[in-house]
């Protein structure tokens, strides 16, 4: 395991410089032949914001302000993050599949290619970010300190997300059984993982410490930590101990799944 | 002199698992209990390479010569034994597939130059002459899904003549193309083989070709060998068996 561990390791540092120029030929691809282009990283996100504002604010009105902000900001905070960890479940399980002529065609390290598919995305939520930003100087609400851990919860976000895509993408290769799953489940993680609703007031503890090994949660809360509640990313040890965990497991899984099927990917597609 | 061995194979095996389905596949993924069929594409193989020389494997369908030459060219790996390659291959293996669809032609240059381990000054330095051999034109700025399947495989064959190879695998790919293009190729190959000591391994059906190029030739059943010698040996050998 450790051997493979470094071997994943190893193969990334010898391959940095392809899998910055692989990450930019992906993200150019993603809005490439669409007539509005890079607009659609935003317009994507807004369209979706826009129906759950209307769902919660018009529809349902329970968009009482939280925390002093408006519903509609406090749904941003959470929701900006999630656009990238939902693109991440589905697409980082199908990014292997996606890159099969990397696979079958050439010499090239299997494991990098879920690290340049989430560093592409990741250009994306600099965009939504920024967008976000703006949003909240427009509503009055000016950066402060605590937006200073805003690149700690990305860093958190890419490194979960980069093992995930590692893990689920090579089981999504062997089988697409697995690929339907979680295609099937994402939806459900977005309903359990606390993005319309915070999850520090569920009663239940137990319910609330199981949610918390669930790094969706602690990164959209964390998000909205910087943005919202104002407090800082250490203050709940509890949350980080959870989310290094699952990470942690994740990463012996992705490890395992490589070790078994880096030889064998190749002939199955 | 003592040649430079570039290519080895130890006793190399390669068995690729039969699954009934995918579902039993992935099954077998946690429970080695799970059966299957194994079907020895290559069994127990050694051989060896020396720089600059040519090679031919002679076999008819499924007698492991693309498994063999996948192997060395790192796609895949193999079950038992070892491969020892020294030096920078580019294979000329289904040269339509492994190019980006919604990138254009020079994309599509710099990319697979870059996974091939090139710098960027040495990318500059070839891709004229890639664009000039491929010699598609206008084409070479539009996206590669606009090509006909003639348009990828020259592009693809530009590519790995060009990009200063140690080893070249040539998998039936001559073939391609119109009679000119065929020819420009032929010669392409014969120019660098001459010229900077490269080493060719060859699989055809056209044994001429193979007699032009080659100078030793491994005759393969079932993937294992039956029979390795000089290229006119191993055709007259060959054709006895069929």
């Amino acid at each position: 395991m450790i051997e493979t561990f470094k071997l994943i390791i190893e193969e990334h540092i010898s391959f940095r410089k392809q899998i910055l120029k692989l990450a930019k030929s992906d993200l150019v691809k993603m809005y490439r032949g669409a007539a509005l282009g890079w607009a659609w990283a935003v317009i994507k996100p807004m369209v979706t914001l826009f129906v759950f504002w209307f769902a919660f604010s018009v529809g349902l009105r329970r968009g009482g302000p939280i925390d002093g902000y408006p519903f509609f900001l406090w749904l941003i905070a959470g929701m900006l993050p999630w656009f990238f960890m939902s693109e991440m479940i589905v697409g980082g399980a199908a990014c292997i599949r996606n890159y099969k002529h990397l696979v079958t065609k050439m010499k090239f390290p299997i494991s990098t290619i879920p690290t340049f598919v989430n560093i592409s995305h990741m250009f994306t939520h600099l965009i939504l970010l920024a967008v976000t930003i703006a949003l909240f100087i427009s509503f009055g609400y000016f950066p402060d300190k605590y937006y200073l851990q805003i690149p700690i919860y990305m860093l958190m976000m890419f490194v979960f997300f980069t093992v995930w895509s590692l893990f689920a993408g090579l089981l999504s290769a062997l089988s697409k059984d697995f690929q339907n799953l979680v295609t099937a489940f994402s939806s459900a993680i977005f309903w359990m993982s606390g993005i319309l609703y915070d999850v520090n007031k569920i009663r239940h503890g137990w319910i609330r410490l199981l949610l918390k090994f669930n790094p969706v949660t602690v990164i959209a809360n964390g998000y909205r930590k910087a943005f919202i509640y104002k407090q800082w990313f250490f203050e709940d040890t509890e949350e980080l101990l959870c989310y290094c965990t699952t990470l942690f497991i994740f990463i012996l899984a992705a490890t395992w799944a490589y070790k078994r099927l880096r030889k064998e990917i190749p002939d199955v597609m | 002199m003592e040649k430079e061995i570039v290519i080895k194979f130890d006793n190399v095996t390669k068995m690729y698992k039969l699954y009934k389905s995918d579902k039993a596949r992935f099954k077998g993924l946690f429970n080695k209990k799970v059966p299957y069929k194994k079907n020895y594409a290559v069994n127990k193989l050694s051989f060896e390479v020396e720089k600059g020389e040519g090679l031919a494997f002679l076999g008819r369908n499924g007698a492991g010569k693309s498994t063999i030459l996948k192997m060395i060219t790192g796609v895949a790996y193999p079950t038992e034994g070892e491969i020892y390659v020294n030096g920078k291959v580019s294979a000329l293996l289904e040269l339509a597939a492994g190019f980006d669809l919604e990138s254009s032609g020079k994309e599509n240059i710099r990319l697979k130059c870059n996974l091939m381990g090139m710098t960027d000054e040495e990318i500059d330095a070839v891709e004229q002459e890639i664009i000039d051999f491929a010699d598609i034109g206008e084409y070479i700025d539009q996206p590669l899904r606009s090509y006909s399947s003639g348009m990828k495989a020259r592009l693809g064959f530009a590519i790995s003549v060009n990009s200063n190879p140690d080893i070249l695998i040539v998998d039936e790919a001559l073939s391609v193309g119109d009679k000119a293009f065929r020819k420009k190729c032929t010669e392409k190959v014969r120019k660098i083989m001459a010229d900077s000591n490269v080493t060719l391994l060859f699989v055809t059906h056209s044994l001429s070709t193979a007699k032009d190029f080659c100078q030793k030739g491994i005759v393969l059943e079932k993937g294992k060998k039956l029979f390795e010698g000089s290229i006119d040996e191993a055709i007259a050998f060959y054709e006895e068996r069929e």
